[in-house]
Formats: structure tokens, sequence, C-alpha cells
């Protein structure tokens, strides 16, 4: 193409037309800090790691574990716990490998590659962790169905609702539990899949481009 | 040491500073964001640097990370005005150095290219930095012909632009 080859020679003469920066402004930039993806996939991903584990710390979330007064449920709920960390530490172990291995040194491919991967992890890791309250909420829930005396371990609202009948009150609160998990998972992974949505909307449609030429 | 590896750095991107301005041009709209993008260039090139063992020549690196740092790593700014006066400064034709035929094909052309995807803006940005096919396909992660048969559709596709 003759009109490709004329830009090639016009752009090879471009260096007197750029910019040029001082010493000084390259050194200023050197210290600042990056604003890249992949900065921002670290920053999102400590946060889906850590918020879901945030609610243990909420006490009405505490209080209705003890909704079991059974001891095999409790050692199961330990259990489930200890399962459920080791799988957290797991992910976050994946995680950091991944991280770590993204390098801007690899081809663009290879580079697309990697986040994509170490995207894929946090996905998983989402998934489990919302899966994870889901079932917690499906049992606490179950557990108020089965158990008769709950309302002594909401001491201060019993007090307050003892016109109300226990039946209706216990579908009250399995009903409010229902809406609160569903609110806690859309939000969770709402946030999540609408940020990494737009963050890697652009490398997704890149990596495509440069797969598809493989076919 | 530090200090010494600092001043290596910003003295061998000072001496290269045009590749990084280059690639600003062909992927950003304005000059904030050409700034912006200069920055986080510099910042990804510094970042690698203690890994730079100077196997390659520096330029030659440099042309990976700049691209992959505009390709993949530096989130769009908001900001997408196209302002006259940026593009006209970036891509002014020295008047007397052309005929007008040539001048104003010339104009379209710089038009077209930047028209262009984030991949195959990199592809045509080697092709006019003279690189050859098995650097433009190891910069990018695809094979030499692969290469080949984009950078020919890249010209087909530019034509179009150029006579829709």
């Amino acid at each position: 193409m003759d009109e490709l080859e004329l830009l090639k020679k016009d752009w090879q003469k471009k260096n007197d037309q750029l910019p040029k920066l001082t010493y000084n402004e390259i050194h200023k930039m050197t210290w600042k800090k990056s604003s890249s993806i992949v900065k921002w996939i670290l920053i999102i991903s400590i946060l889906e790691i850590i918020l879901p584990n945030l609610l243990y710390l909420i006490p009405s979330f505490r209080k209705s574990m003890s909704i079991y007064d059974n001891t095999i449920v409790d050692q199961c709920f330990v259990a489930m716990t200890v399962i459920y960390y080791l799988v957290v530490f797991y992910f976050v172990f994946l995680f950091y490998k991944r991280y770590k291995e993204i390098s801007v040194l690899d081809s663009a491919k290879g580079l697309m590659r990697k986040i994509i991967r170490t995207r894929r992890t946090v996905k998983y890791y989402v998934i489990f962790s919302l899966s994870t309250i889901l079932i917690f909420i499906g049992l606490v829930i179950i557990g108020i169905y089965l158990n008769d005396s709950f309302m002594d371990n909401f001491s201060e609202m019993a007090a307050n609702t003892k016109d109300v009948s226990p039946e209706k009150l216990k579908t009250t609160l399995m009903v409010s539990m229902a809406i609160m998990g569903v609110v806690m998972i859309a939000f969770f992974g709402g946030v999540y899949f609408l940020l990494y949505g737009l963050l890697l909307r652009k490398l997704k449609r890149n990596y495509k481009e440069l797969k598809r030429l493989e076919v | 040491m530090n200090k010494e590896l600092e001043h290596q750095f910003v003295t061998e991107l000072e001496n290269n500073q045009n590749i990084v301005h280059k690639v600003c041009t062909l992927y950003t709209h304005d000059r904030d964001s050409h700034k912006d993008l200069f920055q986080e260039i510099t910042i990804q090139l510094w970042k690698a640097y203690p890994k730079f063992r100077g196997e390659s020549k520096f330029s030659t690196w440099m042309y990976r990370v700049a691209l992959n740092t505009a390709i993949t790593l530096y989130r769009k700014s908001k900001r997408r005005v196209q302002t006259q006066d940026y593009e006209s400064v970036i891509f002014k034709i020295k008047a007397d150095e052309y005929d007008s035929t040539e001048e104003e094909q010339l104009k379209l052309m710089y038009k077209a290219v930047k028209q262009l995807g984030d991949i195959d803006k990199a592809l045509v940005f080697l092709y006019l930095e003279d690189k050859d096919y098995r650097e433009i396909s190891e910069t990018l992660g695809i094979s030499e012909v692969n290469a080949r048969v984009k950078m020919n559709r890249i010209k087909t596709k530019l034509r179009t632009i150029l006579n829709p």
C-alpha cells in the first residue's frame, strides 16, 4: 500500500515535533503511583476476600449461629468453618501466585491471558464465597424452622413481641433472613461483576481479537 | 546503588522518550490523557527496570512495556474530547515538504490510523517504526504468519476508511 509507505516516511520524521520532557519531569514521574488495571484488580480482590469474612464480626450474625442447641450441629459448624478458611487461604495463595506472574514484559497476549487467569481465580472465590453465605443462611432458616425455643436467643426482641404469635414471628424471621441473603448476594455479586465487567471490557475485547487470529 | 539505577533509567528514558510519546499519540485523544499515559508507562518501565539486563537494546525493551501499558494496563481516561489543536500539533505536516495532494493523503491516513482498534494500532505502530514481522509477532504474542495476515487485513481496512 503506497499510502502506508508514505506514512512511514513521514512518521519517522516526526521526532522533532513531539513533546520533550526534561530529566526532572521524568524523574518526578518515577515516584508517582500506578493506576493500572492490575492495581485495581488487586484492590477489588482484597476487598472481595475481606468483606464476606467481616460478616462474622456482626453480633447478630454470631448470635444466629447459636440457634442450634445440638452439639452435633455445632460440631458441623466448626468443621465447616475450618474447611471454609482452608479454602479461603488456598484462594488467597493461588491469587497471590497468579498476581505475581503478571508481567509487563510478557507479550501482549501473554499479559492479557495472565490477567484474565488471575481474575478467574477471584471469580471462583466470589462464587465460592457467595455459595457459602447462601448455605449458611439456608442453615439458619432451617434452624429457625426446627427450633421451637429459638426466640430465647433474641431475648430483647422476644420481650417486644409478646403479642405476636410465635408461628407468625418465625415466618417473618425466616422470610427476612431469606431477603437479607438475597440482598447480600446481589450486592457482593453485583459489585464484583459490575466492577470487573467495566474494568476488563477493553482487555477482553483485545484478547478475543488476538485469539481469533489463531483460528 | 538505587540512586545510580534511577539516574541511569531516567537518562535512558529521556533519550528514548520519543517512542513513548508516539505510543501516547496513537492511543490518546487529548493532552491530559497523553500525559497520563506517559506517566503510567514511565511507572511501568521503572518498575520493570531492575529486570532489564541489557540483553536487548533499551529501546527494544521499551516498545513492549509501552504497548502493553497502552493496550492493557492503562485505564482509559473519561475525557474523550478530541481537541483539534492537540491533533494538529502532533500530526502537523510541514507544508513545504509535501505537495498538497500528499499532505492531504497523510492527514487522512493519520486520521484513519487513529480510528483503528487497539491491536491494529499496535501493529501499525511497530510497522511504522520499521520493526520486522518477527519482532511484531513476539511483542504481540502471535505467530509471524498471523502478524502478516493481520497487517494485510489492516491495510484493506485502512483503504476502506480512506475510500468509503
